[in-house]
C-alpha cells in the first residue's frame, strides 16, 4: 500500500489528519479512499449517521494527537449529534472533487475535529489499528522524504514492493468497477457500530486497547486521466517518478497475469497515454456484471435465481418471496440495483485486497441493510430466523454445459445479485479430499464465526475436471447433504441443523449455504452421486442470434469492422462459445484485420477440441438434421462429408468406443428406422460385431493405432439409422447386468462345485451342469411322489426314495435354507410363501432355470416336506461326518450302509437290554445322538420293534461293531455295563412305562457338537 | 447319489460303452509307459471317466484318494505379482485341474504352476522313482499364449511326467500339441449304446423297462450319456411304473430356445428382434454358453424351415459363430444371427407369398 501525505494540508489546520490511501495499482490510484476513525468519546458534534467526510491525519500529527488524547479523557460520553447546519455544510463539500475537498481547510477543521477530539471509553490510546499500521508503514516508505517522523516508518522499500506487487492483480478488477462507481460516493466517515456504515469500511484498532472503530472507505471516481495529471502536477520530482514506476509496473503485473505472453511486447512497446482498459481480454472486459447482461437462457438465468432466493429463509431469515414472478420482478428491477449491486462487488475484491483485515468484521451495504435496525441484537435475530422454513430441498445446485456458455459468470452474477459472497473453488486450487473440506467448512461457517459478515455462497467451478482430486470435492458435499439429510430425518422438518445448532455446542456439519458446482460433462463418474442429490441444470446454448447481437456491441465499442454474417458465422463456428468468440475477435482487432465470414473456416479461428459426453455422441449418431433443400448435389455430397468428418472428430475425440457401442447396440432397435426387410438391422449388427471383433483384436495384441478405424464402423451405423426424429436414448445397462449376474452365478455355481465330493465333481463342470444336469437335476430332487409324512408312517418303497433323494442331495451338496420370502420371485414358484420366510434350495440352483417369461415344469416341494429333507440331510450329513472324514462314496458301500442300518440297530439293542440306561449313559455324546435319533427311530419303530423311544445308534455301533472297544462309544458303553448293575430294576421298569406313556421326544439342536460332553440323567429328561 | 455316478465304470474293464478305446488303453498302460494323451470328444461321452478308469489302472487304488485343494498360487508375472486362485484335486500320483479356471490369466497357471508340478518327482512306496499323471481340464479353452508355454513343458519332464488333456474340441488345441499327444477321439455314444446302458441299469435297479422307452430316452438325449441317464432317472422319479408313451422331461433351457425360434418365426421385426434380445440376455445370464445357444437356436429353426433356405440360415450361423468366437461380446453375433435370419426368411416370405 502507498501512502500519500499531502504536506500542505496539515500544517496550517489545527490537528488535522489526512491519509490518502493510494493504491498503486494504475487503476486505483484515483480510487483515492480516505478514512478515518471515530472515537466513542468524540466531544465533537460528529453525525451518527456518519455523514462526514474526513481524512487521517499525518504522522507527525498523529502523535500531537496521541498526546491529545489525554486531554480528552474525561469527556467519557461523546455528543454524538451534530447540527444541522454543518452537516449541510459538509454536504455541500462532498458534492465537490475529491482533491479540491481533501484540501479543503473547511472540511478538514471539521474532520480533524472528529478525529482529534475522540477519545476511547476507558481512555486508551487506539488511534490506529495493528493493520492499518501495517499499512500506512508499508506505504509511507514513499512519502518518508515529505516529512513523516514515524518511528514505525523503518520498514524496507523491498518489503514495501512486495507488498503491493502482491495485490496488484486484484487492481484490475478495481478498475473496472472503477468506471462504474465513478462519482458516485463521497462520504468518508468514522463509525463506531458497523451497521452504520453504507458501504465499504475498515477496522481500526489500538495498537494497546481492544476498542474498535471502523472507518468508511470511499473513493472518488474521477476522470481518470486528470487525475493522473493532477498526480503528478502536485507531487514533487519523487513522488512523480516513483508514481509512474509503480503505476507501470502494475500494469504490467497485472497484463502478464491475464494476458497471454505475446502480450509482454505490446506492453513494453505501449505509448504511455494509452488507456489501460483497452489493454484488457474482451473476455473480462465485458463479462456481464449484472444479470440483465446475462447472455445464457432466460430460463435457466431465472431458476438459478430462484433457487438462490429459496435460500433466503435459511441464510438471512427472511421470507421465502421468491415465486418465479418475484424472480421476474426483480429482473425487471434489476437495473435499479445494478448500481448498487456493483458497490457490494467492489467491497468484495477490497476484502480479498486486504488479507491482514480479515479479522475485522466487514460489512456490506447490501447486508447491512438487512440488519439496519438490529445493530445490537445480530444475534437475537439469527436466532429467531432459525425457526424459518429450511433451505431448499436440493441443497446443490449442478450447472453443466459446454463451455463457454457462461456458467461460471452466472453463478458469480446470481450469487452476487442475491447478496451472498461469492468464495470460488476451482481447479486451480489444491482440490484434496481434506483441503477442500476445510474450506467448504470455513466457506458455510463463516457465519458463525463473525456473526454478520455477508453470507457465504460456494461456488466450486469444474468440478469434474480432475477425477481424483476432483472427487474430494464431490465426497465432501455428498457426505454433508446425506448428513443433513439424515439429521433432517431424525430430528423432524421443525428442527433446523446448522449453524443455530452449533451456537448449542454441538457443530453439525450441514450444508447451510448455498453450493453451486459447475461442470462440463454431466456424466462424468465422479459426479454419479453429487447428480442424484443436487438440482441439476443443463445449459443449452444460447441463440446465435443473441450472440451475435452482444458481439455486436462489443464491437462497435471496440470499433471494429464487422458483419452480421461473419458474427452469426463465428458464433455457429464455436457452437455460441461466447468467450472463444470473444477472443476470436480480439485476436482479430489486434492484428488490425477485420472479420470475414470465409476467414472464419480457415486456419485463422481454431477449433475447439470437443469433447462431449457420451449421450450426446449417442444422439448425434441416431439424430440426423433435417437437410436444407439442397438443389445442387455436389453442396449436398459436401454437406455429407462435414457430417462424416463431424462425427469421426467426435468419435475421435471421445474415444470409448466400447461404450459408445453398447449405447448403439442398447438403442438401436428402438428407433423408427424404416427397414421393410431388416436388411439395416442385420447391417448394423453387422458393423457392431466388426467393431467387437476389432475391440478384441486391440485388447489382445494392444495395437492401440487400430482404433482409428473404429469410427467408421459407427458412421456406418449412423448413415443407416439416423433419423430426423429426436432419439430417446438410454444407458445402456443390460450388458453390464448381465454380465455381473453370469459371474454372480458362476461364482455360486464355483462354490457349490467345490463343496461337491470330488468323486462327482470332477465329472462337472459349469458348461454340462447349465446343459445337461440342473433340469433333471431339479426333478429329482422335487419328486411328486413324496408325501411329508413321518418316516416310519412311509412305506417300504417311498422309504426307499426318500433316501435315496437324501443321498443325492448330500452327495450333491444340496438343502434347503431359511431366506426371507421374496414376493417377486419366489411367490409365483414356491407355494408355500404364507409365512413370512419360505425354505429355498441352498445352492440356488434353481436359479439356473428360471427364465424370464417361462414356466418350467418343476414340481415345487411343500414347506413340509422340505422341513422334513432338510432335517434328514443334516441327519445325514452328521452321520457321513461322524464317521470321520467324508468317504468316497461308492454305490456298494452305499448300498452297504443302507442295508446295514437295522441290524447293528439291533444288535445294540440286545447288547443292553434296558434302553434307558444305555441312553442314559451314550447320552453324553449328544451331538451324534441326537442327531441318529431321528432316522433310527422310524426305522426301529417301522420294524416292528417294539419302538423303543430312544435308540442308540452310533457310527461305530453301525459301521464295524467288531471294532469293538476301541472305538468312541464303546468307553461310553463300559462304564454303562457296568453302571446298570447299580441301577435299580424297578426305576428300570418305571422309566420304561413312563416312556411308553409320553414318547421321548428330543429335538435336534443344530450347533451341538462334540466337543459338549455333560452327564446328563434320562430322569431328568423324563422328569 | 445319481445314476449317473453310481453306475459310473469304476475301472478300464467295466466299461462298455468305448470298450475298444478302454482296452487299447489298458494295453498302452500295462505294456510301456504311456505317451502324453488327448481325449477329445463330445461332452457326455464319457472321457473323463475314461480318463479316471486309466488313472485308476496306472496307478490302482489310491488314485481314488482324492483331496480337494483350494490354493492362491502367488505368481511372479514381470513387475507385479499376481495371485492366481486354483482349485485341483489331487491324489499321490496325478494331479487334476482346470488351467482356463483362471480366464486370461491361464498362462501364469501353464508356466508356473504346472510346471511346478510336472517337476517334483513322486517316489513311490517301493523307493523306486514313479512318475505322475496331470490332468488338464478343458485345454481347448486355454489361450494361445498358454498353449504355447504348455508344449515346453510336456517335453522337458516327459521322463516322468504325463500329461492327460481334455476338451470337445481338438481343434482348438494348437497343432505343436496335438502332435506331442497321442489323441485319443471319443465319440458319443450311439443311440444303441445308450440304450444298452440304460437296459443295464433298469436290471441293476430291478426297473421294468416298457419296450420303446429306453430308445426313446437315448433319442432325445442328444447322445449324450450323461443327459440320458439323467433323464431316465427323471422319469423313474416322476413315475415309476413306467409307461412307453411317458413324457419325457425336457431341459428348461432348450425349452426357452424352442419358444425363442417360435418367437423369431412368428415376426420379423426390430422390436422383435428386441425381445428376442431379452430372452438371449436371460439365457446368457443363466450361464448357457453362447454357442450353444446359437447351435440351439439353430437347430431349432431349422425344424421350422423350408428345405431351400436351411443351407444359406447354416452358412450364415456358422459366420456368427465363427466371429462370436472370435469376439468379446456374445449378445452382438447371436442377434446378428437373428436378424440375419429374420432378414432371409422375410425376404423369403415376400417373394413366396407376395
Amino acid at each position: 500500500m502507498c501512502q500519500t501525505v499531502r504536506p500542505g494540508q496539515s500544517g496550517s489546520r489545527h490537528k488535522s489528519m489526512e491519509i490518502i490511501f493510494t493504491i498503486p495499482s494504475p487503476a486505483v490510484v484515483e480510487e483515492e479512499s480516505s478514512f478515518a476513525s471515530h472515537r466513542k468519546g468524540d466531544r465533537s458534534l460528529l453525525p451518527k449517521n456518519g455523514k462526514m467526510d474526513m481524512d487521517i491525519p499525518l504522522p507527525d500529527e498523529l502523535e500531537l494527537l496521541e498526546s491529545d488524547f489525554h486531554l480528552y479523557e474525561d469527556y467519557l460520553e461523546p455528543e454524538l449529534y451534530e447540527s444541522d447546519e454543518e452537516e449541510e455544510k459538509r454536504e455541500k463539500e462532498s458534492s465537490d472533487s475529491p482533491i479540491q475537498q481533501s484540501n479543503s481547510p473547511d472540511f478538514s477543521s471539521a474532520a480533524l475535529n472528529s478525529v482529534t477530539e475522540s477519545s476511547s471509553v476507558n481512555g486508551l490510546k487506539r488511534l490506529r489499528s495493528d493493520d492499518a499500521d501495517v499499512l500506512m508503514n508499508s506505504g509511507s516508505d514513499d512519502v518518508e522524504p515529505s516529512g513523516g517522523k514515524r518511528s514505525r516508518n523503518d520498514k524496507p522499500p523491498v518489503e514495501n514492493e512486495e507488498d503491493w506487487l502482491r495485490y496488484s492483480p486484484r487492481s484490475e478488477k478495481n478498475s473496472m468497477m472503477e468506471e462504474e462507481t465513478s462519482l458516485t460516493v463521497k462520504e468518508k466517515t468514522v463509525f463506531r457500530y458497523v451497521s452504520e456504515i453504507d458501504g465499504d469500511f475498515i477496522p481500526i484498532t489500538a495498537p494497546d486497547s481492544d476498542e474498535r472503530v471502523y472507518a468508511k472507505l470511499s473513493r472518488f471516481g474521477d476522470k481518470e486521466g486528470s487525475k493522473k495529471l493532477d498526480l503528478k502536477e502536485r507531487h514533487g520530482g519523487i513522488m512523480q517518478e516513483n508514481m509512474n514506476v509503480l503505476l507501470e509496473r502494475a500494469e504490467k503485473e497485472a497484463l502478464t497475469k491475464t494476458l497471454e505472453a505475446s502480450y509482454d511486447t505490446q506492453v513494453d512497446a505501449m505509448p504511455p497515454r494509452e488507456p489501460v482498459v483497452h489493454e484488457r481480454l474482451w473476455v473480462d472486459k465485458y463479462a456481464p456484471s449484472s444479470f440483465t447482461e446475462l447472455l445464457s437462457d432466460e430460463q435457466t438465468n431465472r431458476e438459478v435465481l430462484l433457487w438462490l432466493k429459496q435460500w433466503d429463509s435459511c441464510v438471512f431469515g427472511s421470507e421465502i418471496r421468491s415465486t418465479s414472478d418475484e424472480v421476474l420482478s426483480s429482473l425487471r428491477r434489476h437495473s435499479s440495483i445494478a448500481q448498487h449491486h456493483k458497490l457490494s462487488s467492489v467491497s468484495f475484491t477490497r476484502k480479498n485486497k486486504f488479507p491482514g483485515w480479515r479479522a475485522g468484521n466487514f460489512r456490506d451495504s447490501t447486508f447491512s441493510e438487512h440488519q439496519k435496525n438490529t445493530t445490537d441484537g445480530i444475534q437475537d435475530t439469527w436466532s429467531k430466523k432459525s425457526k424459518l422454513p429450511s433451505p431448499p430441498e436440493h441443497k446443490i445446485l449442478l450447472l453443466c454445459g459446454p463451455p463457454g456458455l457462461g456458467k461460471t459468470t452466472l453463478a458469480h452474477v446470481a450469487a452476487q445479485h442475491c447478496g451472498y459472497h461469492v468464495v470460488e473453488v476451482n481447479a486451480s486450487d489444491d482440490r484434496s479430499s481434506s483441503t477442500i473440506e476445510t474450506k467448504i467448512l470455513d466457506a458455510i461457517q463463516m457465519n458463525s464465526v463473525l456473526g454478520d459478515a455477508r453470507p457465504n455462497c460456494l461456488v466450486i467451478d469444474e468440478i469434474d475436471g480432475a477425477l481424483s482430486d476432483g472427487k474430494g470435492a464431490v465426497d465432501v458435499i455428498v457426505k454433508m447433504v446425506s448428513a443433513d439429510k439424515k439429521a433432517e430425518r431424525e430430528n423432524g422438518p421443525k428442527d433446523q441443523p446448522g449453524k443455530r445448532s452449533s451456537k448449542k455446542g454441538q457443530r453439525n456439519v450441514s450444508l447451510i449455504r448455498p453450493v453451486i458446482c459447475i461442470c462440463n460433462d454431466l456424466y462424468a463418474p465422479a459426479l454419479r452421486s453429487l447428480r442424484m442429490m443436487a438440482k441439476v441444470h443443463v445449459f443449452v446454448q444460447p441463440t446465435v442470434s443473441r450472440i451475435v447481437s452482444r458481439l455486436k456491441y462489443i464491437c462497435n465499442q471496440e470499433g471494429m469492422r464487422s458483419s452480421s454474417a461473419a458474427l452469426s458465422a463465428l458464433a455457429k463456428y464455436t457452437e455460441c462459445d461466447i468467450r472463444s468468440c470473444l477472443n476470436t475477435l480480439q485476436f482479430l482487432y489486434k492484428k488490425r484485420e477485420t472479420l470475414s465470414a470465409e476467414e472464419i473456416s480457415s486456419q485463422v479461428v481454431g477449433q475447439k477440441d470437443m469433447s462431449r459426453s457420451v449421450f450426446d455422441i449417442w444422439k448425434e449418431i441416431f439424430h440426423t438434421r433435417k437437410m436444407k433443400l439442397q438443389s445442387r448435389s455436389d453442396s449436398k455430397s459436401r454437406n455429407m462429408c462435414d457430417k462424416i468428418e463431424h462425427l469421426y472428430s467426435l468419435l475421435s475425440y471421445r474415444g470409448d468406443y466400447e461404450l459408445i457401442l453398447d449405447g448403439i447396440h442398447e438403442n438401436i432397435l428402438q428407433l423408427n428406422y424404416h427397414d421393410p426387410v431388416m436388411q439395416k438391422t442385420v447391417k448394423c449388427l453387422e458393423m457392431l460385431g466388426v467393431s467387437d471383433l476389432m475391440n478384441q483384436y486391440i485388447m489382445q495384441t494392444h495395437h492401440m493405432i487400430l482404433n482409428v478405424y473404429q469410427p467408421p464402423s459407427v458412421i456406418t451405423i449412423h448413415r443407416l439409422v439416423a433419423q430426423v426424429q429426436r432419439p430417446n436414448i438410454e444407458w445402456p445397462k443390460s450388458y453390464q447386468r448381465c454380465r455381473g449376474l453370469i459371474l454372480e452365478k458362476m461364482e455360486n455355481l464355483r462354490s457349490w462345485h467345490c463343496k461337491v465330493p470330488p468323486l462327482i465333481s470332477r465329472h462337472i463342470n459349469s458348461k454340462t451342469f447349465v446343459e445337461d444336469l440342473v433340469s433333471p437335476l431339479l426333478h429329482l430332487i422335487s419328486p411328486r411322489t413324496l408325501k411329508p409324512r413321518a418316516m416310519h408312517l412311509l412305506l417300504e418303497k417311498e422309504k426307499a426314495d426318500l433316501t435315496q433323494l437324501v443321498s443325492v442331495m448330500v452327495s450333491y451338496a444340496i438343502s434347503y435354507k431359511q431366506i426371507k420370502s421374496d414376493p417377486h420371485s419366489n411367490s409365483s414358484r414356491h407355494e408355500a410363501t404364507l409365512d413370512g420366510s419360505v425354505l429355498a434350495l441352498d445352492p440356488p440352483i434353481d436359479g439356473f432355470v428360471c427364465f424370464k417369461g417361462y414356466e418350467s415344469c418343476h414340481n415345487v416341494l411343500t414347506l413340509a416336506m422340505k422341513q422334513l429333507l432338510v432335517h434328514e440331510v443334516e441327519n445325514k450329513k452328521i452321520l457321513l461326518g461322524s464317521n470321520g472324514k467324508l468317504e468316497p462314496l461308492s454305490d456298494a458301500k452305499m448300498v452297504n450302509h443302507e442295508g446295514s442300518w437295522d441290524k447293528p440297530l439291533k444288535g445294540g439293542l440286545m447288547k443292553t437290554d434296558s434302553v434307558a440306561l444305555s441312553a442314559k449313559n451314550n447320552i453324553e455324546d449328544r451331538g451324534p445322538y441326537s442327531a441318529q435319533h431321528h432316522p433310527s427311530n422310524s426305522t426301529s419303530a417301522s420294524d416292528g420293534n417294539s419302538g423303543p423311544g430312544v435308540n442308540l445308534k452310533s457310527s461305530a455301533v453301525r459301521k464295524t461293531p467288531s471294532l469293538g472297544s476301541s472305538s468312541f462309544f464303546d468307553r461310553f458303553r463300559k462304564p454303562g455295563g457296568k453302571g446298570s448293575p447299580n441301577t435299580d430294576s424297578i426305576e428300570k421298569k418305571e422309566i420304561t412305562l413312563e416312556r411308553d406313556l409320553r414318547p421321548l421326544l428330543f429335538k435336534f439342536n443344530e450347533g451341538f457338537t462334540n466337543a459338549i460332553k455333560r452327564p446328563v440323567r434320562v430322569r431328568d429328561f423324563l422328569l | 447319489m445319481l445314476w449317473v455316478d453310481k453306475y459310473r465304470p469304476k475301472t478300464l474293464d467295466q466299461i462298455t460303452v468305448h470298450q475298444d478305446v478302454a482296452q487299447n488303453l489298458k494295453k498302452l498302460v500295462t505294456e510301456q509307459d504311456c505317451p502324453h494323451l488327448l481325449f477329445y470328444g463330445p461332452s457326455g461321452s464319457g472321457k473323463k471317466t475314461l480318463v479316471m478308469a486309466l488313472i485308476r489302472q496306472m496307478f490302482g487304488a489310491s488314485a481314488d484318494k482324492v483331496k480337494v485343494e483350494n490354493k492362491t498360487w502367488k505368481v511372479d508375472a514381470g513387475a507385479r505379482t499376481i495371485d492366481i486362485e486354483l482349485t485341483t484335486l489331487s491324489s499321490t500320483n496325478h494331479v487334476e485341474l482346470t488351467p482356463s479356471d483362471a480366464g486370461f490369466q491361464d498362462r501364469y497357471i501353464v508356466q508356473e504352476i504346472i510346471k511346478e508340478m510336472a517337476k517334483n518327482r513322486p517316489i513311490d512306496s517301493k523307493g523306486k522313482r514313479g512318475h505322475k499323471v496331470l490332468v488338464l481340464n478343458d485345454v481347448d479353452k486355454l489361450s494361445r499364449e498358454a498353449q504355447h508355454s504348455l508344449r515346453r513343458t510336456m517335453e522337458k519332464y516327459s521322463s516322468y511326467c504325463r500329461l492327460i488333456l481334455c476338451c470337445n474340441s481338438s481343434s482348438r488345441v494348437t497343432e505343436a500339441i496335438r502332435s506331442r499327444c497321442l489323441n485319443v477321439r471319443i465319440n458319443g455314444p450311439t443311440e444303441e449304446q445308450i440304450v444298452r446302458v440304460l437296459e443295464f441299469i433298469g436290471k441293476k435297479e430291478g426297473l421294468q423297462l416298457p419296450s420303446g422307452f429306453a430308445s426313446r430316452i437315448a433319442e432325445k438325449s442328444n447322445r449324450s450319456l450323461r443327459r440320458a441317464i439323467l433323464s431316465f432317472e427323471t422319469c423313474r422319479v416322476q413315475q415309476y411304473p413306467f409307461v412307453s408313451t411317458q413324457a419325457i422331461p425336457p431341459m428348461d433351457w432348450e425349452e426357452y430356445i424352442t419358444e425363442i425360434a417360435s418367437d423369431i418365426m412368428k415376426e420379423q421385426s426390430p422390436k422383435r428382434l428386441f425381445q428376442v434380445r431379452g430372452k438371449i440376455y436371460e439365457l446368457l445370464v443363466n450361464c448357457i454358453p453362447p454357442e450353444i445357444i446359437l447351435k440351439r437356436l439353430l437347430y431349432e429353426l431349422l425344424k421350422k424351415l423350408d428345405a431351400e433356405l436351411k443351407h444359406d440360415v447354416c452358412h450364415w450361423a456358422a459366420y456368427y459363430e465363427h466371429r462370436m468366437r472370435l469376439g468379446q461380446k456374445a449378445i452382438f453375433h447371436i442377434e446378428a444371427f437373428v436378424a440375419k435370419f429374420m432378414s432371409i426368411y422375410k425376404t423369403f416370405l415376400i417373394s413366396t407369398f407376395g
